[in-house]
């Protein structure tokens, strides 16, 4: 069954709320490995897995550091070096808190690499005010390769022009300067022109729009989709409730 | 008015008197005493050089630079009956969106037009048409028509940004066309186009014409096509100078100024400015020695070793895609070729067969697979593309990614005082800016300066570093008559004082007439 | 003489209802902040927090959302057209500057250059919008979204109030919004994520603690050390850029025309 941009964005998050409300380790280690079984299974687990690294490695490695070796509230010192002290509330705290991140970063990655986004676009498209968000979305996707291609031939250019990138503060401030200036530039009229070309098509047309791309909506997933906000509503309040009554 | 008894087919459907248009904080007007009437089913050529207005007049005319938000205008536009008078205080303002009903436009940058949201060719035509609530089915025929006409059928559902230049400025033609507009304008459609793709774009405005649309094309060349105008209107500093029949106005009366050039891409004759000689065609004595630029034996394929000059990648690593491994053909096959001094070398060859990756490798921007590159006898193998610059100048299709100072002089200025002794630098800077006939326009912002001026102004940084090797990559695009002359001599007057000039061309008439040499590249290999 | 070619007057019902909307987004951050601040949960480091994290999360959140609401649809096509390519040069200029030059985030020179073109809201929606839409690829900057919105939104009055008349007055500008900035992303910093993304301002973190403060007094005092700084070479940055564009292309936007942003553009003489 192929899903509705909405319901997978709705999963996503539900998921993301639900791990974030229950911050429980169990929890949210089993929501990773279904993240990535999930998306290994869909097939895009190879471009996944480096996106969700790269944000994830570092935010791990730093919360480790700072928690595991510097944590002023902890009580079972395991090991000290000088200032240092390694505690294990620390580590558990860092533990913790790392999985309930990459539960979290997993599942809304699964949604971002999977989800068709002229689907997207289309079905935020006909629903009104999310027209313009739907426009800065999409077109933030296109231009982004677009842009880097142009940063490259602009570099061309420069050193044709006899840009040579050499060390030292001074030269890199300059050599940014001989880059940015031209791409900015050439960035702002080209957005000028579209500006009219879209508007001269309608593009701030206050009136209703149809849609040229038919994205089916079935009325299972349309339950789905409530069923899932309702759960994550549940969840916040649940946890909400129990911290007034701790306390 | 009333008293006109013939059909209301011959009214005009847009007309404009335009006083003056300003634009905000400029001192003087662009545009002056413009008078048009433009009525169904006729074809109008609008001809002026580079930076005579043709592109502000063309945006006002379509409501793509409303008054008041670009400008000031004083007149009036008068659309389909209704007259809107600007200039006598509180101003209407032009609702974009229905002028545009009325009025398409296609700017001289067809990519700019894609709305960057549409992901196949066939929703990139229909975006207008979902704004205006159309019904999906009649989009879908739209679409299919539109796309029939301009032969885009087997592009519908292709990504919008991955066409050719060519097909992307029929999808924009499309995109104007396709709710069926009463009025079509166009900036210079014929520029870049081939013979065969120039007459299929005649074929199509004139089936437009003749269903009643009224086409204006503006354009600094007069290409075939225009010569069946049913009017000409000449454009000479933002005025109209003369207007008429292609008869009355053709070569010969003198009315046509010299800024636009003839068809067929021949540049005008050599206008003598820098007083090179017209023998220069025979070579230069003195060529016995190393010559300037050998390439010997060179051989290059994209997505082989070492295609980046230097390694850096820090640009393309975000979405972590590699967007340039795939082609892996060989693009250059064993490409020998000497340079000498003063000689002038054209390459030539079809679209698409690496005129310019060729260029890119005489200063090192892209590194050979297999041969060696030489400058005055030097390999230049280990140098970085900015070092190999200081005696390799190489001007780009796009002048305007090499231009980045405040003004004229100072992007002649910049770097030359590393090379040369600062009061040597401001004279060679603003005898570059003179030798391509910019002197008047030394204070003037590069991003402001027209299409030639521009290329111009990239021209005259090279120049002022007297390189011993002079690269050009199409300098002949967007050029217009005045333009090509200047272009003209001031190659002839570098490679007179030694300079070896190779340029890249897809203009065979120029090419064989600036040229001592024409060598042909196709398939990987050089001819000729 | 048919109306429809020109447009119609906008309808003061519609923006006294964004201008509600837009009050009530400043009014949720605000209101986060300071309960986060006044009642510094204790669950911080003591139990899993998540409850602090929830309120951070949505009241940010949903303050950002409300901005975007109230902004985006009442801003001209001009500036929805920038936005996509301020959220580009985010990243494309802040991975360039960054790996070359000085080890800062600067991921908001498209966000500041846009407000400065275009006033305060747009820089506000952009900001917001940058955080959301990056979330795509990286969803740990979503929860920051409300404090780009504010960096935004303050850029686009220091331009309003002529701070980039004068070139030394950027980059002071930057320096305050940056100590604005940065308090006020520090409660996410410390209850979304119990520490910071990058390992360099961890170790800054670490020190802090090691001296025995509580998590969101040291998160505050780190981002008090790298955002001032950070946010005075955007600014620097984005009045390099803003001084090259031609007249023509700076005074095509009616904000820089309004309220001379930039010195030496003399405002039209009939607009």
């Amino acid at each position: 069954m192929r899903l509705h941009p909405l319901t997978s964005l709705a999963a996503a998050g539900s998921t993301a709320v639900i791990t974030t409300a229950a911050a429980s380790l169990p929890l949210s280690l089993a929501v990773m490995g279904a993240a990535v079984a999930l998306s290994a299974r869909s097939g895009t687990a190879r471009r996944l897995l480096p996106a969700a690294a790269a944000v994830l490695l570092p935010l791990g490695l730093s919360l480790l550091v700072m928690h595991g070796l510097f944590f002023p509230e902890g009580r079972t010192v395991l090991a000290q070096w000088g200032m240092a002290r390694v505690t294990a509330e620390g580590l558990a705290f860092a533990l913790e808190r790392a999985a309930q991140l990459g539960a979290v970063v997993l599942a809304l990655l699964v949604f971002s690499f999977s989800v068709s986004v002229p689907d997207l676009v289309a079905v935020l498209s006909s629903r009104g005010l999310h027209g313009r968000f739907a426009f800065v979305l999409a077109s933030t996707l296109t231009l982004l390769p677009a842009i880097t291609s142009r940063v490259e031939r602009i570099r061309q250019a420069q050193e044709s022009r006899g840009l040579v990138v050499r060390r030292g503060l001074l030269h890199r401030a300059a050599a940014f300067r001989l880059q940015a200036v031209p791409l900015v530039l050439s960035l702002i009229e080209d957005a000028g022109t579209r500006t009219a070309a879209l508007e001269a098509r309608g593009f701030s047309n206050p009136g209703p729009r149809t849609s040229y791309r038919a994205v089916p909506d079935p009325r299972g997933q349309r339950v789905l989709r409530a069923a899932l906000l309702a759960a994550a509503a549940a969840a916040v309040a649940a946890r909400l409730l129990l911290t007034q009554a701790g306390s | 008015m009333s008293a006109a008894p013939h059909s209301t087919e011959s009214l005009p459907v847009l007309s404009a008197g335009i006083r003056s248009f300003t634009y905000h904080g400029d001192g003087l007007p662009v545009l002056e005493g413009i008078d048009l009437d433009l009525a169904p089913g006729t074809l109008t050529a609008v001809l002026g050089a580079s930076g005579s207005g043709k592109s502000t007049l063309g945006r006002l005319l379509s409501g793509w630079l409303p008054p008041g938000t670009g400008g000031t205008l004083r007149g009036f536009l008068e659309l389909a009956g209704t007259r809107l008078e600007f200039g006598a205080g509180g101003d209407p303002r032009i609702n974009p969106a229905e002028w545009g009903r009325h009025v398409g436009f296609v700017p001289q940058d067809p990519a700019a037009v894609l709305s960057t949201v549409r992901a196949t060719v066939a929703e990139e035509l229909a975006f207008g048409l979902e704004n205006a609530a159309v019904e999906p089915q009649a989009m879908k025929a739209a679409a299919e028509h539109t796309a029939a006409l301009l032969g885009l059928t087997e592009f519908l559902e292709r990504d919008p940004g991955s066409l050719s230049g060519g097909q992307m400025r029929r999808l924009a033609i499309g995109c104007a066309i396709i709710a069926g507009p009463r009025v079509l304008i166009m900036d210079e459609p014929f520029a870049s186009l081939d013979t065969a793709g120039t007459a299929g774009l005649a074929r199509l405005l004139q089936g437009l014409v003749r269903l009643g649309t009224a086409v204006v094309v503006l354009s600094q060349v007069v290409d075939a096509p225009l010569l069946a105008a049913g009017t000409w209107v000449v454009l000479e500093n933002g005025s109209v100078t003369g207007s008429g029949t292609p008869a009355g106005l053709q070569a010969g009366s003198g009315l046509l100024p010299p800024g636009i050039r003839a068809s067929g891409g021949a540049p005008a004759p050599a206008v003598d400015h820098a007083g090179a000689a017209h023998a220069d065609r025979l070579l230069p004595r003195g060529g016995a020695g190393v010559p300037a630029l050998e390439l010997r034996g060179v051989c290059f394929g994209y997505g082989t070793r070492g295609n980046a000059a230097n390694g850096r990648t820090t640009w393309r690593r975000i979405r972590g895609g590699s967007t340039a491994a795939h082609a892996s053909a060989q693009v250059l096959q064993g490409i020998s070729l000497r340079v000498r001094r003063g000689e002038i070398v054209a390459v030539t060859g079809p679209n698409g067969a690496g005129k310019s990756t060729l260029l890119r490798h005489v200063n090192g921007l892209l590194r050979p697979t297999a041969g060696r590159v030489l400058v005055n006898g030097r390999d230049i193998a280990g140098e970085p593309a900015g070092e190999a610059a200081r005696s390799v100048g190489l001007l780009f299709q796009q002048p305007r990614d090499q231009l980045f100072e405040r003004t004229a002089l100072r992007e002649v200025r910049f770097g030359l005082d590393r090379l040369f002794h600062p009061d040597e630098a401001a004279g060679r800077a603003l005898e570059a800016l003179s030798a391509v006939g910019l002197a008047g326009a030394s204070d003037a912002h590069p991003a402001e300066l027209p299409a030639s001026g521009q290329r111009l102004l990239a021209l005259a940084t090279v120049l002022a570093r007297k390189p011993a090797v002079l690269a050009l990559d199409e300098p002949t695009v967007a050029m217009d008559g005045g333009g090509l002359a200047l272009l003209d001599a001031a190659v002839r007057s570098a490679a007179g004082e030694g300079a070896a000039v190779v340029l890249v061309t897809h203009d065979l008439d120029y090419a064989r007439a600036v040229a001592h040499r024409v060598v042909t590249l196709d398939g990987g290999r050089l001819d000729g | 003489m048919s109306p429809s070619l020109t447009m119609p007057a906008p309808a003061p019902a519609a923006a006294r209802k964004r201008r509600l909307l837009e009050i009530l987004g400043a009014v949720a951050i605000a209101a986060t902040y300071i309960y986060l601040v006044l009642n510094q949960p204790a669950d911080i480091t003591g139990g899993p927090g998540s409850a602090s994290a929830l309120i951070a999360l949505s009241g940010f959140l949903a303050g950002a959302i409300l901005l975007i609401v109230a902004v985006l649809p009442a801003l001209p096509a001009s500036s929805v057209v920038l936005i996509p390519v301020a959220l580009v040069l985010n990243i494309v200029l802040g991975q360039f500057v960054g790996s070359t030059l000085v080890p800062f985030y600067l991921d908001a020179i498209g966000t500041v250059l846009i407000a400065v073109l275009a006033g305060p809201a747009a820089g506000a929606a952009t900001g917001a919008l940058s955080s959301i839409v990056w979330s795509f690829f990286n969803p740990t900057v979503l929860p920051f979204a409300a404090g780009a919105a504010l960096i935004g939104c303050l850029a686009g009055l220091a331009a309003r109030h002529g701070m980039f008349r004068r070139f030394y007055l950027a980059p002071v500008a930057g320096f305050v919004t940056g100590i604005i900035g940065g308090v006020v992303s520090a409660p996410v910093a410390a209850f979304v994520f119990g520490g910071t993304s990058g390992v360099a301002t961890g170790a800054i973190v670490s020190a802090f603690r090691s001296m025995g403060d509580t998590l969101l007094a040291a998160i505050t005092k780190q981002a008090l050390i790298s955002d001032p700084m950070d946010k005075a070479i955007v600014f620097t940055v984005v009045a390099v850029l803003a001084y090259a564009l031609p007249r023509r292309a700076r005074l095509q936007f009616p904000f820089v025309r309004r309220h001379r942003v930039l010195a030496g553009t003399t405002p039209g003489q009939d607009s």
